[in-house]
């Protein structure tokens, strides 16, 4: 029998790649690649090493432009089992509350799942709201910065390990739940060729458009979207000084420390 | 899961995305393997490809993803102070295309499927298996083993596995050569207006002397559909002894450099590249390209020519790659892929064939080009001054035989030690 994890992923700019172009302000796309947003890919590891150890599949799941199964394809190498594109005109423009939607219903079409797994937060945007608006959606028990996942010996139990900046805590969870996992708390697997050989044989990555999770156009998409972008500022540029202290290295740490009281720095 | 197949390609460049298509298309079980994302991910050349090889090993370039068919070509000597001679040529007839080479690379991958190989991206192979006999017999990636009848090596200029395996030496600087490119998005139209290009026409223009900064080694420019990708080739060996810039501040020149920045001035630099590549192909040429089980192919094979004012290496990859595919179906049928066998289908005819006997034939420019400091300063300041006294004409008139004489002074050059190098250089070539 088994679990079922399901494991959200993004399809995003590949961010080192993305440069400014300087006299327009804007992002130069052209020729940037995408990747899977890389704290996705701890989440991906977390499902797959509560897979191994407990048995059961792991469902990606990603909603964005059918170039995203490229991102699929990736971690179906690394071993997750089965993929779903979640892929509409219709889904385009979504700000988190309409994606978070789109993908607490997939998740229901699923037909049943024990745990949803989401990274911590995305390069390209970082609100870290997908993973609640999901709880949030389907009613399901939350918790973020997960690091570790152990079942309970009833089975419908989990218990989580969260790492908070202080202390690590523990909590017992009823499944289904839904957790974000802590960013750079797994070391992800490399891609294996004979999973990619696998991809290749039986093609494990299903569509699901608007046609099959049947949604209100209302809902989803920019029309179901209430965020508005009222105002965006550039950060200021703090000119550089560029003074040089001078001295043996006790000396100048000297005067760096002295400087950095001065300036209200260090108090 | 056991994993086995007829044939295992390494590397889905030109070579070996061309040496699984012939290989699948003669019924055979193909797999291609990508170390990068994507086929022809590692991949970076200047810009054009002729045409000849692909249409043989593909038979049409049907939905080829060609930039611009090159209508003209430019050779240029620039001295330090950035004075420009250029012979132009144009109204023959077009041999070659430009082309984005992970784009060609990817039409030539959906080809090799079309025709039945199974190609995986983002799995490094680690080393060629061999058997107790000797006989390769399979790669290994990350721990797994994938057995094949023949393994057809295309694994680019950076030949790691051959090198573990023993089949090559470790490659010296004297043979490798630095590129480094930038594409640079100006339009469609500009692109046109600012080269004199008819629509759809393409330009290939090769640049010596003063825009590697005097070091061994050109400058490259082809226009694409609506961007211009520019670029260096520099001899590693000759650079890193003489070097004093990095090399994205040696682009940076090129890019800016007076006598060509308006060609791309406000335009955005959309891409940057680097990459090795051989600096003479015969020379990196491995001793034996088959082993029992074994076929190299492409730039690990040495299949590339340089010639100073032009280059081939992805049509002699595809090339090579083809001839790789079709012996392993001729070895197949020949009671297998034996080292005799592959010999006789596979290096034999290549060593035949015309490419390889061009390297072979031309395989002196690149030394005469090592010649260092007289190609690409003295003789670039010599031909600059020349030129100066011939077309910068104040109070007196020099005849062409003053202008040289006067310019071989300034630049401390021997006229008659020039016109021996041009013979010598003409003789090579």
């Amino acid at each position: 029998m088994g679990l079922t994890i399901a494991v959200g992923i993004k399809w995003v700019p590949n961010q080192q790649a993305v440069r400014f172009d300087e006299r327009t302000g804007t992002l130069i796309r052209e020729g940037v690649t995408s990747i899977v947003n890389p704290h996705d890919l701890d989440a991906v590891e977390l499902a797959l090493r509560i897979r191994d150890r407990y048995g059961g599949k792991v469902v990606a799941l990603s909603m964005s432009p059918p170039s995203a199964v490229k991102g699929l394809e990736h971690v179906i190498g690394m071993g997750v089992d089965e993929g779903v594109l979640i892929s509409d005109r219709a889904f385009a423009g979504a700000d988190t509350l309409a994606t978070s939607y789109v993908i607490s219903s997939a998740l229901r079409r699923l037909g049943g799942f024990d745990l949803a797994l989401f990274g911590q937060e995305t390069i390209d945007s970082s609100t870290a709201h997908i993973p609640a608006q999901v709880a949030g959606w389907l009613g399901l028990p939350y918790l973020y910065y997960a690091t570790e996942v152990e079942l309970d010996g009833s089975g419908r139990k989990v218990i989580v390990k969260r790492m908070l900046e202080d202390r690590a805590e523990w909590y017992e969870l009823d499944m289904p739940a839904v957790l974000g996992v802590a960013m750079k708390s797994q070391l992800p697997r490399p891609v294996k060729l004979s999973n990619k050989l696998r991809l290749r044989e039986e093609n494990p990555i299903r569509t699901w458009s608007n046609a099959e999770l049947k949604l209100d156009q209302r809902c989803v998409g920019l029309r179901g979207s209430p965020t508005i972008v009222a105002k965006s500022t550039w950060t200021p540029e703090v000119p550089r000084r560029r003074q040089i202290l001078e001295g043996t290295p006790e000396e100048a740490a000297r005067k760096l420390v002295e400087a950095l009281f001065r300036e209200g720095v260090l108090r | 899961m056991h994993m086995r197949f007829d044939v295992v390609v390494v590397g889905a460049g030109p070579a070996g995305a061309a040496a699984a298509y012939a290989a699948a298309s003669g019924g055979l079980k193909v797999l291609l393997v990508e170390r990068g994302r994507g086929a022809g991910s590692k991949q970076v050349y200047g810009g054009k490809v002729y045409s000849h090889y692909l249409e043989e090993a593909l038979g049409d370039l049907k939905g080829a993803p060609i930039e611009r068919w090159v209508g003209k070509e430019r050779l240029s000597i620039v001295d330090d102070a950035g004075r420009t001679a250029t012979l132009e040529y144009e109204g023959g007839s077009t041999r070659a295309f430009t082309a984005h080479l992970t784009k060609l690379a990817a039409w030539l991958v959906d080809r090799a499927a079309s025709a039945g190989a199974v190609f995986v991206d983002e799995v490094r192979v680690d080393s060629l298996r061999r058997d107790p006999s000797g006989r390769f017999s399979g790669v290994e990636a990350g721990g797994e083993l994938v057995e094949a009848d023949v393994i057809i090596d295309a694994e680019g200029v950076n030949r790691l596995l051959l090198e573990r395996a023993g089949l090559v030496e470790r490659a010296s600087t004297r043979d490798l050569a630095l590129g480094v490119k930038e594409v640079v998005r100006i339009g469609e139209k500009e692109v046109e207006e600012r080269f004199g290009l008819d629509k759809g026409e393409g330009l290939s223009w090769i640049l010596v002397g003063g825009v590697t900064g005097g070091l061994p080694g050109g400058a490259f420019v082809y226009t694409n559909k609506d961007t211009v990708s520019l670029g260096l080739v520099l001899y590693v060996d000759a650079a890193a002894r003489a070097i004093e810039e990095p090399v994205h501040s040696m682009i940076e020149k090129l890019r800016t450099h007076p006598a060509l920045h308006r060609y791309w001035a406000d335009g955005d630099v959309v891409e940057y590249a680097a990459k090795l590549t051989p600096e003479s192909g015969y020379r990196y040429m491995p001793r034996r390209l088959v082993a029992d089980g074994l076929m190299v192919a492409g730039d690990a094979a040495g299949m590339l020519l340089n010639l100073g004012y032009t280059f081939r290496g992805v049509d002699y990859a595809v090339y090579s790659g083809y001839m790789a595919g079709r012996a392993a179906i001729a070895a197949r049928d020949r009671g297998g892929p034996t080292e005799e066998n592959l010999r006789e289908l596979y290096e034999e005819p290549l060593r035949r064939s015309r490419p390889f006997r061009d390297l072979w034939r031309l395989r002196g420019v690149e030394r005469a080009m090592e010649g260092g400091d007289r190609y690409f300063r003295r003789y670039p300041a010599l031909m600059g001054a020349a030129l100066r006294s011939m077309f910068e004409l104040g109070e007196s008139t020099p005849s062409i035989y003053e202008a040289l004489r006067g310019a071989a002074e300034e630049s401390g050059i021997s006229i008659i030690g020039a016109l021996v190098d041009a013979l010598m250089m003409a003789r090579s070539i």
